[in-house]
């Protein structure tokens, strides 16, 4: 690995601002009241998604829908180890077993699925959402003859220490993934599938590997996230705007720079927080317009306008990221 | 140089973002609890609440379904109730508090849940932590007051439930102190009571629809239980997903299988199309019962605008105008408030003692102290509009509406108007018609 950019000030400079920002997220609970911990573990839980949604079809181009699938696979771990009765197993373990559940998931519908392209990748990772929902649906219904299932509420500064936790651990990913020869990898699948393949890249294992990666993220994120929800149903778990969400935010915050999903998933769930409390009468209404506004003005995402602003303030420079 | 301030840039985006709802806290953005203070030198007398000078009205919050599937029935069930409450309440001058030593008016902070668990539970934990609101509203639905009850109970906050059955929660109240079930449901005690009904008229069969969520299951469940109790076969339990649309082949299913039952445990988006579908292949069993949805006013005024045209269907329903005065004067309140396709014969008879509760223990106990209130609540009998009124409570947990307090459990469409058609064996019963068996056809087209 190329260490030299490490140790130019261009990596000191965002890596202290960052560090600074962990900081005080790590401090959060002992100086912010209670709502902003649960805030901005909401925003965290975005983030995830968002970074690891990128992770996958950021870098690959595969439009994948499956975060829905991932997440309530996440969140059924907890329901099965986390009842309400008392923790079975350690909730980190639970964490751990959601992520890994979702990876093998991924990995197996990834083996038979990643040799198909674009619309016909996308309405597959859909199809698996309502699958897994409507398998899941039948199998409480015929055989466990329940539907609901209630889950032990968790401390909430426990629940928002394992939400960054595990966004630190997917920006980390991230970041060294798209830095390595994996990485390249993925972005030359990206840039021309075919091209790659002749390059030597072995284009279906790195798919693989990545959209499995992605998945284990997405189902920890689930995971610890059912801790706040106490109920669920399999309609709950698996609902399919939560293969939207992140879609959209990512293309809000800007996919061409690390910090885009983030910024995007955060500001997305913020403004929707802002407006569903503050203006419920026309919460959609504006939501709609902000989004609109977004693709139509943004279409590199907020990121993407920063850069746009920044270029006309130097004078019409170009920035490089 | 420049790409390092433009990331310095996005940094503080980022940070300015996390601080924001740190500062607005800070700032105390919308503490409507703390208003400037009108004595601000007075010190507080002894045994006195802390803002006993600026308290300006009791804070109430509510996460309703005010868009998605559940809001028709946000909308007529304890929506116009609250509405009416906070009325009647405010016109008066508010209500008496000894810990203020004077009346305060109520407020409501109500958002919109979009008929979302999720949400609900976000802007649950919202009005409790951050809105700091006096008193905590039920949300809307089996499954949301299942995922409220136990956050209510995490943050010690009095919750008593409005729409939304219990058969599966009944489990946990043992375990949820501050949880008081105010509505009846299938096995407390309108199933039971239905079955018996059916025996009665010799039904032999019945045929069951339910929708794929706890309500669904909730009802079906008991149904199948309780027809089997009385030696009614039921030949069909068929459970639809949420998302279903097209209800003719089941409605064909069914009629093709001739039940003299006809049971769908849904909601108003499945209940109203399976009727017009009924209508339509002119499948008209002998009883034909559905809820929620039928309950409601707007059931009667939504084909063609004509109640008599669903004459003969039978739904859960409580009480209405003919049980008593009182409710014959709430009815005709709630009517000029909110519309006649806005009554509901079910859940309204539970939601107006429900607040009537909350505004005598205030006033009894003198304070917003969600845990006095809650003991309150639990050791005491209320004099309401359903007359004597109280909880079985679960040891030290919650608690559940008796069913002794119930004036009926099964209504049925009777020249325009729900009837009380059926209830249990104890004095507080009060029915308004006999149950017609069979139902008369269907109008022609």
């Amino acid at each position: 690995m190329d260490t030299t950019r490490f140790k130019s000030k261009g990596f000191y400079i965002p890596g202290i601002i960052t560090l600074i920002i962990f900081a005080g997220l790590v401090t959060l609970p002992l100086f912010g009241s209670l709502y902003n911990v649960i805030l901005i573990t909401t925003l965290l839980m975005y983030a995830n998604l968002t970074v690891s949604w990128v992770l996958f079809s950021g870098l690959t181009g595969y439009m994948s829908l499956a975060t829905a699938a991932f997440f309530g696979v996440g969140i059924y771990a907890s329901a099965l180890f986390l009842p309400i009765t008392g923790a079975e197993l350690p909730i980190l373990v639970v964490v751990l077993i959601g992520g890994l559940a979702s990876s093998i998931i991924a990995f197996g519908a990834g083996a038979l699925t990643l040799r198909l392209r674009g619309i016909y990748f996308t309405i597959f990772t859909f199809g698996l959402v309502v699958l897994i929902m409507e398998l899941l649906n039948w199998w409480e219904l015929s055989v466990n003859k329940i539907l609901n299932r209630y889950i032990m509420l968790v401390d909430n500064n426990y629940i928002f220490y394992v939400m960054l936790g595990l966004f630190v651990l997917v920006m980390l990913t991230f970041f060294f993934i798209r830095r390595s020869k994996f990485g390249l990898a993925m972005r030359s699948i990206g840039e021309n599938e075919e091209a790659a393949s002749h390059m030597g890249i072995n284009v279906t294992m790195v798919k693989i590997v990545t959209f499995a990666i992605s998945a284990f993220f997405m189902g920890a994120t689930g995971a610890i996230w059912a801790t706040k929800l106490s109920y669920i149903n399999p309609h709950e778990a698996f609902k399919v705007l939560i293969s939207f969400l992140p879609v959209l935010m990512a293309i809000f915050g800007g996919m061409g720079h690390i910090y885009g999903p983030v910024i995007g998933a955060v500001i997305f769930a913020y403004l929707q927080e802002t407006l569903q409390t503050k203006f419920s009468e026309i919460y959609m209404l504006s939501f709609g317009v902000v989004l609109v506004l977004a693709i139509l003005y943004m279409p590199h995402g907020l990121v993407g306008l920063i850069q746009k602003v920044w270029r006309r303030i130097s004078g019409g420079k170009r920035v490089h990221t | 140089m420049k790409k390092r301030l433009l990331i310095i840039l996005i940094g503080i985006c980022v940070v300015a973002m996390m601080a924001a709802p740190l500062i607005m806290t800070g700032c105390g953005e919308e503490k409507e609890t703390t208003a400037p203070t009108t004595q601000p030198t007075t010190t507080v007398p002894e045994g006195k609440p802390a803002d006993y000078y600026t308290k300006e009205y009791i804070l109430i919050g509510a996460s309703r379904p005010l868009s998605g599937a559940n809001a028709p029935i946000g909308d007529a069930a304890y929506g116009p109730v609250m509405k009416m409450w906070e009325e009647k309440v405010n016109a008066d001058g508010g209500i008496f508090v000894a810990d203020y030593d004077r009346k305060l008016p109520i407020k409501f902070i109500i958002y919109d849940d979009a008929t979302d668990i999720g949400t609900m539970v976000r802007l649950t934990e919202k009005l409790i932590l951050e809105d700091e609101v006096d008193l905590l509203f039920s949300a809307c639905g089996t499954a949301f007051i299942s995922a409220q009850a136990p956050i209510a109970n995490k943050y010690s906050k009095l919750l008593i439930t409005a729409e939304g059955g219990a058969t599966t929660m009944r489990e946990s109240l043992p375990g949820l102190p501050y949880v008081f079930v105010s509505l009846p449901f299938s096995d407390h005690y309108q199933l039971p009571v239905f079955a018996d009904m059916c025996a009665a008229k010799g039904a032999k069969t019945a045929y069951i629809i339910s929708i794929a969520d706890l309500h669904g299951v909730e009802y079906g469940g008991v149904a199948n239980m309780e027809f089997g109790r009385v030696g009614i076969d039921v030949i069909a339990n068929k459970s639809v997903p949420i998302t279903y649309t097209d209800f003719s082949l089941l409605v064909k299913e069914a009629k093709a299988a001739d039940p003299d039952v006809f049971c769908v445990f849904a909601y108003p988006p499945i209940v109203l199309p399976v009727t017009g579908e009924m209508m339509a292949i002119g499948f008209n069993p002998p009883a034909v019962i559905m809820g929620p949805g039928a309950n409601f006013g707007f059931y009667g005024l939504s084909f063609g605008g004509d109640p008599l045209v669903v004459e003969g269907v039978t739904c859960f329903a409580a009480a209405n105008s003919k049980t008593s005065p009182e409710f014959a004067e709430a009815f005709a309140a709630l009517e000029e408030l909110v519309g006649w396709a806005n009554l509901d014969w079910w859940g309204a008879p539970y939601y107006l003692p429900l607040v009537e509760i909350i505004e005598q223990a205030i006033v009894a106990t003198g304070t917003l102290d969600n845990d006095v209130l809650r003991d309150y609540i639990a050791t005491h009998h209320f004099d309401t509009i359903l007359g004597d009124t109280y909880f079985e409570m679960f040891g030290e947990g919650g608690g559940l509406m008796v069913k002794e307090t119930h004036p009926g459990e099964i209504g049925q469409w009777q020249n325009g108007i729900v009837e009380i058609v059926g209830g249990g064996d104890w004095p507080a019963v009060v029915l308004t018609s006999e149950w017609v068996y069979p139902k008369p056809d269907w109008p022609a087209p």
